[in-house]
């Protein structure tokens, strides 16, 4: 093992010039998610940040046919993509949803519970910033406890933990289902490229740093991701059939300390939250740990062997310089 | 009911749609912040004294260029066979993997480089046109070496005078061939003669040769080193069976075989005293080594002392010689006093204080001092500016003569090391250059430099520093065949994967890969072009950056 050397697969889909802010990473997430797909690709986007994301008629940042459809309707406007694309007798066609957590966890979570019931031949992606962002950093079934948001401010910040919705899927039986990092993106391209081998619902849940919502510098949008893969607050794994789990990266267990401290939404936690939320992230970990069918694999050759010491985070800083 | 599908927009019913690219929107006005590709200093290049540039021979040894590799080692070190050995190699004190795991071994790598090129490699040929100016280099140690070389490959004519009849200076004469083999040193000294560099041994100026001989030169690079032993100034020097460091090893370096006994007691903590400690070892000899200070303040290279204690040299540490003693004026004994250490001196290291009353003895028939050396300028025959025992000069290498520079060991503020010789002899040659007329020396444009948590470790695996074959020398070995041997290809290539190559970018793609905005993109040479019309300047591309080659800069916003 010697210099990482980054070799992406894929072609270049998603086009500059988009109205992303700085430092997204659900844009990083389409980005990556086109150049797995190809240009065969439909997406299907409800009302989330991509809405806007994708530029104001007439451009279109995707570089292949977006559907604009209702917040609630993702995963059923992509079933139906799907059945017209059968119809047309096209099988080669992907149909991806494209939501943000608020369509996915709140607002279209029973046509989804639907289409995965009735397992609809489609990729779903979830790019997970944990809160209504386009619409002023709302809270969403997606905010972590104890988290800032607009509607949940620092006085009384958000109570309730964040909702599984792997668990939710993984009831649901279907095929395949991964969590994916922007931070790992050759390990989340290789879980697309597997859930495109694959028939029926599969969905893909993708921590994706938002820096004006969660008040960070957008430079960091990385370091974030990767400290919430290493802390354990969002691991790498893949479920196949609702029931065999699969860690894809054993993450360092890094105290989630660094993690919150580094993102304005946590900055009034007193140390006893934070003692709160690592037991609450043992704990889930605990929890994954005793569902795991298989053990690591390492896959892609570079990134996924990086390395993160356990106790001390790779350095923040502000780059810039006059 | 028609068919439902259209072949033409102009068919479908009204409804927004978008066909065109978001490409056309300049996001880079949104930018307050520019990221910029930079190339900085890595700490290992700020700290050879020759300024080698490391990281860029390592990546010529991940690609497998070891030419081109030696090329660049050449730029400033005309003598990377004898530095990858016996340099003390502060760039790994310095080396930003340090604090992460270990050190790069630069040292192993340097060396093998040399090796690599040993029988095939072909020097690189002088590019500069010939100039009509002539310089003599006095002295051919690693200083008058490498100004020659400098010279030579600046154009000039230089003539090295030897006094000796081997050129190499203390190389030849004060580095035992288990450290040095003489066929290597021989190379690349063959090396610099290929430029059109005359060396002329035998050739003693003040002795055989006149200094007038010099006055036909336009410049003179004086560079003699310092091969005179300091006394220990007490009783008994003169007895038979005292030897200064410098003379045993300038005996065993000609093949002569000094007359020494059994008990061989080597007073001092430099390079010479572990050298000359080495040697008697190999000669079959009990030695004991005895140093006023400790271990710590030793200034012997730390890897010399662990091979003499390997090789069962003792040390005996705050201790300090009283007398020599003496019976038919041969060593008998040497009479000695505990020191304790007081408060640091000039040189920052603490003085050493006797303590009263702690005087002892040991037997011994052999005293070898090395406690320091000096010049001997007893050949300049008008009066030089000196300073101490050293000649005088400024930091252009000029002595209070014109024409005349001076460096190395024999000028002021010597180090006593080779590389610092070999960084005399480059930065002389370039004042050289300037006295006579050509260029003007570039001071170099400053470098911003990387520091360690500068780096992004993330990219980085934990892997352990090169262990360096050794032959299997144990106590009262004979051999002074080498002790550290070459390493393969595959081991140079696993250390070179070691450097972070702090500052110098290796196109690892990094930045490419990260940037939500899809700015950065390679040219036809894999070069990174950044899209300044839409990057936004959220500068995750430099903070992702493993190894600092990117900057942010704050853009010039009053354009708007």
């Amino acid at each position: 093992m010697g210099q990482i050397k980054f070799d992406l697969p894929g072609e270049e889909i998603l086009s500059p010039g988009h109205f992303a802010c700085p430092g997204c990473g659900a844009t990083l997430t389409m980005r990556y998610v086109l150049k797995a797909l190809g240009r065969k690709t439909i997406v299907v986007i409800p009302a989330c940040c991509w809405s806007v994301i994708d530029g104001p008629v007439p451009y279109s940042a995707a570089g292949v046919p977006v559907f604009h459809t209702a917040f609630e309707s993702a995963a059923s406007t992509a079933s139906g993509i799907k059945a017209g694309l059968e119809i047309q007798g096209d099988h080669e066609t992907t149909v991806v949803a494209f939501a943000g957590d608020g369509g996915t966890f709140d607002i279209g979570l029973q046509a989804l519970s639907g289409a995965a019931e009735r397992n609809e031949d489609f990729i779903y992606v979830c790019y997970d910033n944990e809160a209504y962002m386009n619409t002023g950093i709302q809270r969403s079934s997606a905010t972590p406890f104890w988290a800032w948001t607009t509607t949940t401010p620092t006085e009384s910040p958000k109570a309730e933990k964040k909702k599984n919705i792997v668990e939710i899927l993984a009831a649901h039986r279907i095929p395949y289902l991964a969590t994916a990092s922007v931070a790992y993106p050759d390990d989340m391209i290789a879980k697309i490229q597997r859930a495109k081998e694959i028939k029926g619902t599969r969905f893909i849940h993708v921590f994706s740093p938002c820096p004006p919502g969660w008040k960070f510098e957008p430079e960091d949008s990385i370091k974030i991701s990767r400290m919430a893969v290493e802390s354990r607050i969002f691991p790498l794994f893949e479920v196949f059939n609702g029931r065999d789990y699969k860690l894809t990266r054993e993450p360092a267990g890094t105290p989630v300390r660094d993690y919150l401290k580094s993102q304005g939404r946590f900055r009034h936690l007193k140390e006893s939250d934070i003692q709160q939320i690592q037991s609450n992230v043992d704990e889930e970990w605990e929890r994954l740990k005793g569902k795991l069918t298989f053990q690591v694999e390492s896959r892609g050759k570079s990134h996924l062997h990086g390395v993160v010491d356990p106790e001390r985070n790779p350095p923040m800083r502000r780059a810039i310089r006059k | 009911m028609g068919d439902y599908r259209y072949t033409t927009v102009e068919e479908m019913p009204p409804l927004a749609f978008s066909l065109e690219s978001t490409r056309n929107i300049p996001t880079g006005s949104w930018r307050h912040v520019r990221p910029v590709y930079v190339e900085k200093s890595s700490p290992c290049q700020i700290a050879c004294p020759a300024g080698e540039n490391i990281p860029a021979y390592f990546e010529l040894v991940r690609q497998k260029k070891y030419r081109e590799a030696w090329y660049k080692i050449l730029e400033d070190n005309p003598l990377p066979g004898v530095t990858g050995r016996v340099c003390y190699h502060p760039c790994e004190g310095k080396c930003n993997r340090s604090p992460y795991d270990e050190p790069v071994a630069v040292h192993v790598i340097e060396r093998f480089i040399a090796d690599k090129n040993f029988r095939e490699g072909k020097f690189p040929s002088v590019t500069a046109s010939p100039k009509s100016a002539k310089v003599a280099v006095v002295g051919s140690g690693p200083a008058g070496l490498s100004c020659a070389y400098q010279l030579a490959r600046k154009g000039y004519r230089t003539v090295i005078y030897e006094g000796e009849h081997d050129p190499g200076g203390m190389l030849r004469y004060g580095i035992p061939s288990y450290r040095l083999p003489k066929n290597v040193l021989a190379k690349e000294i063959n090396d610099i003669a290929s430029l059109g560099v005359q060396i002329r041994t035998d050739s003693r100026i003040g002795g055989n040769v006149p200094w007038s001989e010099l006055e036909k030169y336009d410049a003179v690079f004086v560079a003699v080193g310092a091969s005179q032993s300091s006394g220990l100034g007490i009783d008994g020097e003169k007895l038979t069976g005292v030897y200064s460091g410098v003379d045993l090893l300038h005996q065993l370096n000609t093949g002569g075989s000094p007359k020494i006994g059994s008990g061989v007691v080597v007073i001092g903590g430099g390079n010479t005293a572990i050298d000359a400690a080495r040697s008697a070892v190999r000669l079959g000899k009990e030695v004991t080594v005895l140093y006023r200070r400790t271990r710590d303040e030793m200034p012997a290279v730390p890897d010399e002392v662990n091979e003499a204690l390997r090789e069962g040299v003792r040390f005996e540490f705050l201790v300090s010689p009283v007398k020599i003693k003496g019976r038919q004026r041969k060593v008998t004994e040497v009479d000695l006093i505990r020191m304790k250490l007081g408060e640091p001196d000039e040189s920052g290291r603490r003085r050493p204080l006797p303590i009263e009353g702690s005087n002892f003895e040991i037997t011994a028939d052999t005293v070898v001092a090395a406690v320091g050396e000096t010049p001997d300028l007893s050949f300049l025959p008008y009066s030089f500016l000196k300073k101490g025992a050293r000649i005088f000069v400024d930091a252009d290498y000029l002595t209070g003569v014109p024409g005349i520079f001076a460096g190395g060991d024999s000028a002021t503020n010597p180090n006593g090391t080779v590389v610092n010789a070999i960084k005399a002899g480059k930065e002389a040659a370039a004042s050289i250059d300037e006295f006579l007329g050509w260029r003007t020396k570039s001071n170099g444009a400053e470098h911003q430099l990387v520091k360690p948590e500068d780096i992004n470790t993330f990219y980085f695996p934990h892997e352990t520093r090169i262990k360096v074959p050794r032959l299997s020398v144990g106590p009262g070995t004979r051999s002074f065949a080498e002790v550290n041997k070459s390493i393969t290809e595959e081991r140079a290539f696993q250390e070179a994967e070691r450097c972070f190559s702090c500052g110098s970018c290796l196109h690892c793609d990094v930045c490419m890969t990260f940037c939500p905005d899809v700015a950065i993109s390679k040219d036809d040479q894999g070069e990174y072009i950044i899209d300044y019309d839409h990057c936004k300047g959220c500068g995750i591309c430099v903070n992702e950056c493993p190894r600092e080659a990117m900057d942010l800069v704050e853009e010039d916003t009053q354009w708007a």
